[in-house]
């Protein structure tokens, strides 16, 4: 349903590229097209381009600095761009004002208008667009209604709950029918439970009015369930755009993989179909198509992509890594969290050597092992206890293999 | 505002009387005292003596200019700090902090010298004054001379009120406001304008206060004419010079309430203002 877009867009893309009419495709609500900007000597971002489409939310993820609220305020219209566009349903709004932008803006600590009472703040729009007074009235009324604020109308905003206060916000904007709505980290001022809670609340709303929308944040459990797609952004550059899906199980880079929750990291160089890691080859025939015999990389995988045996035979669809030893057993709510040392330096094996051969927590083989993280769901974690010193054998059953640029910045 | 102190004795604390004791006694014969005589003073004649002086033509005659030229004072005094604080708050340009510094300076000068720049430059044969004599412009010994003496001296205090609630306002108010269709003027009036309410009231009650009382430079710029340029503080004077206590008196008084008043309602206010600043 989304068309697949360009991510970090290539320097050497064909003149015949779709992107200069992207604006005009059907479909497409909002989107940024080579958005560069400094501040001072400081380069904030770089070369940002994605498209959100119609009814669609799209997340930009970043550390803080990554310059993702910078982007957000491009496209309100509360800063320029150095270079690149913002076209909002075809029409480029670059050089617009932002109050011509019809654009929904719900601020971080919601900049709700203190003196004005609910149904005032939500009116704000059409008053200042000298609607009719009946207009006004049933407008406010029937947003009351949609954000379930109908008995706080008269209230003032500090006398609401902030998530009262963020309904607000996103009535306020939705009774001009803001062409795309952008959320500054709609969450960062409340407390954790709030979060979830309001985030269910958000997502909900925003289907029922299918109005586009873009969130900052640097949640990435919040990225993953408000987005219909995630645009991971470091440093002022877009390091991967894609579904929740793609950008998790799929990283494209390794920043990505280790913003997106817990990353284990291994370097690997490409052979014959496998990604031999010291004594360790692990079948990737597929996942090593796009790499040059011998070419160095990165082993990327989850910390719930492993899994762990007593004996020799993993479980099917497990690709075999090492073997390793446990070396902490830590329970963490959920689930169990194991910190194994991986043996990757180990002789091949012998003939008739016993499967898993000796490696232990004791022996000096512990410092040269490789550290990794595993988690284990409550019913595997039931079915086979482990403690530190057992002995494992260790495979996964999903990784990416992603180039290992070690000088030149990874792009 | 509740005030909890930390416990440093074991017992009574005899700290809390004595400091108390102290400040008191310090800001009797100060302040307190000679405020009470006013008062003692002023009835001591008896009620009637008092209300004939206070409706004395002269007497209505100068509160009633010292009303007006310090409203009028206030008045621009508080849109041109309006605007000045909104200008230096919102553009950034070279010689912004000289214009900040140039705007507080007439605090920092002896109303004396004030009113003597003003008829160096407005007087008959001032700078300015010279060219606009011969046609027959003549604003010094006038009530306009304590207009603009008053907004000289007072120049600084609403804008000096204003400015902080300026910057520290948060900016997305405004940028909402913004995105959400307003233009400059409507953002101003219906989202700035209502926060700084609290700040545009204390200002001016300060400058009004501060205008009413005005006396060194009003002296020099006003020539002190009965029933024509004499305010209130200038016929206390006045008066007072003539050995007629009791006139001088029932003005005095006046003034004092008057000042009480204002600053009553400043104090006052203040939990009220802090509040509006609170839910900015």
């Amino acid at each position: 349903m989304i068309p697949k877009m360009a991510f970090a867009p290539d320097k050497d893309r064909p003149p015949a590229s779709p992107a200069p009419d992207q604006g005009q495709r059907p479909g497409i609500a909002a989107s940024v097209q080579g958005l560069s900007k400094h501040f001072k000597k400081a380069r904030v971002l770089e070369d940002i381009s994605f498209d959100v489409a119609e009814g669609e939310s799209l997340v930009l993820l970043g550390a803080s600095g990554s310059g993702k609220t910078t982007i957000l305020r491009i496209i309100a219209g509360l800063e320029q761009p150095d270079k690149g566009r913002v076209i909002l349903h075809g029409k480029d709004v670059t050089d617009l004002p932002a109050r011509e932008r019809g654009v929904g803006v719900i601020f971080q600590a919601y900049a709700l208008f203190p003196r004005m009472t609910v149904e005032k703040n939500i009116g704000y729009g059409l008053r200042i667009r000298r609607r009719p007074r009946k207009e006004r009235r049933e407008t406010v009324n029937r947003l009351l209604k949609l954000v379930q604020l109908e008995e706080h109308r008269k209230k003032y905003p500090w006398q609401l709950s902030g998530g009262q206060q963020q309904r607000v916000a996103i009535a306020r904007t939705l009774a001009y029918k803001p062409q795309v709505l952008l959320f500054d980290e709609p969450f960062g001022a409340l407390d954790a439970q709030t979060r979830v809670h309001l985030r269910r609340e958000i997502r909900a709303l925003l289907r029922q009015v299918k109005v586009p929308s873009v969130f900052i944040t640097h949640d990435q459990e919040e990225a993953l369930e408000l987005g219909d797609r995630i645009a991971v952004l470091n440093d002022g550059h877009l390091e991967q755009v894609g579904t929740p899906d793609e950008v998790y199980n799929h990283p494209a880079t390794e920043y990505v993989a280790t913003f997106l929750g817990a990353a284990n990291l291994l370097l690997g160089v490409v052979t014959s179909g496998c990604v031999e890691i010291g004594t360790a080859r692990v079948p990737a025939a597929k996942e090593t198509t796009r790499f040059r015999e011998g070419q160095s990389v990165k082993l990327v995988f989850r910390p719930e992509g492993v899994c762990l045996s007593q004996d020799a035979n993993l479980p099917e669809g497990c690709r075999r890594l090492a073997n390793g030893v446990i070396e902490e057993v830590n329970f963490v709510g959920p689930y169990e969290r194991l910190n194994v040392r991986l043996d990757l330096t180990h002789r091949r094996q012998a003939e008739n050597e016993p499967p898993l051969y000796d490696v232990t927590i004791n022996t000096p083989e512990r410092m040269r092992g490789v550290p990794i993280m595993v988690t284990r769901p409550k019913p595997d974690a039931n079915a086979t206890k482990y403690k530190a010193g057992d002995r494992v054998a260790v495979g996964l059953t999903s990784f990416s293999v992603l180039p290992n640029y070690t000088l030149a910045r990874q792009r | 505002m509740k005030i909890t102190a930390i416990r440093h004795v074991r017992g009574f604390d005899v700290a809390r009387p004595v400091s108390i004791g102290v400040m008191l006694a310090i800001m009797l014969p100060l302040v307190l005292l000679p405020l009470l005589s006013i008062f003692i003073y002023g009835t001591g004649k008896g009620l009637g003596v008092f209300w004939s002086s206070l409706v004395a033509p002269e007497a209505i005659f100068a509160l009633k200019l010292s009303m007006v030229t310090s409203f009028w004072a206030t008045v621009f005094n508080v849109i041109f700090g309006l605007f000045a604080a909104y200008v230096l708050s919102r553009y950034d340009f070279w010689g912004r902090n000289a214009v900040i510094v140039t705007i507080s300076l007439p605090t920092a000068i002896p109303t004396a010298v004030a009113g003597f720049a003003l008829l160096l430059l407005w007087g008959p044969y001032g700078t300015l004054g010279r060219l606009l004599n011969p046609q027959g412009v003549q604003l010094m010994f006038t009530p306009y001379a304590i207009i603009l003496a008053n907004v000289f001296v007072t120049f600084p205090l609403a804008f000096g009120v204003i400015k902080p609630v300026f910057d520290t306002m948060s900016r997305s108010l405004e940028e909402a406001s913004a995105t959400i269709g307003a233009t400059r003027w409507q953002t101003f009036w219906h989202v700035t304008l209502p926060s700084l309410r609290g700040a545009i009231v204390s200002g001016a009650l300060l400058t009004f206060a501060r205008a009413v009382g005005e006396f060194g430079s009003t002296i020099l710029v006003s020539g002190n004419l009965a029933l024509r340029t004499q305010t209130a503080p200038l016929y206390i004077f006045a008066k007072f010079n003539e050995g007629q206590i009791e006139a001088a008196n029932a003005i005095a008084i006046v003034l004092a309430l008057l000042s009480f008043v204002i600053f009553s309602v400043l104090f006052f206010a203040r939990d009220w203002l802090e509040f509006e600043v609170q839910e900015a």
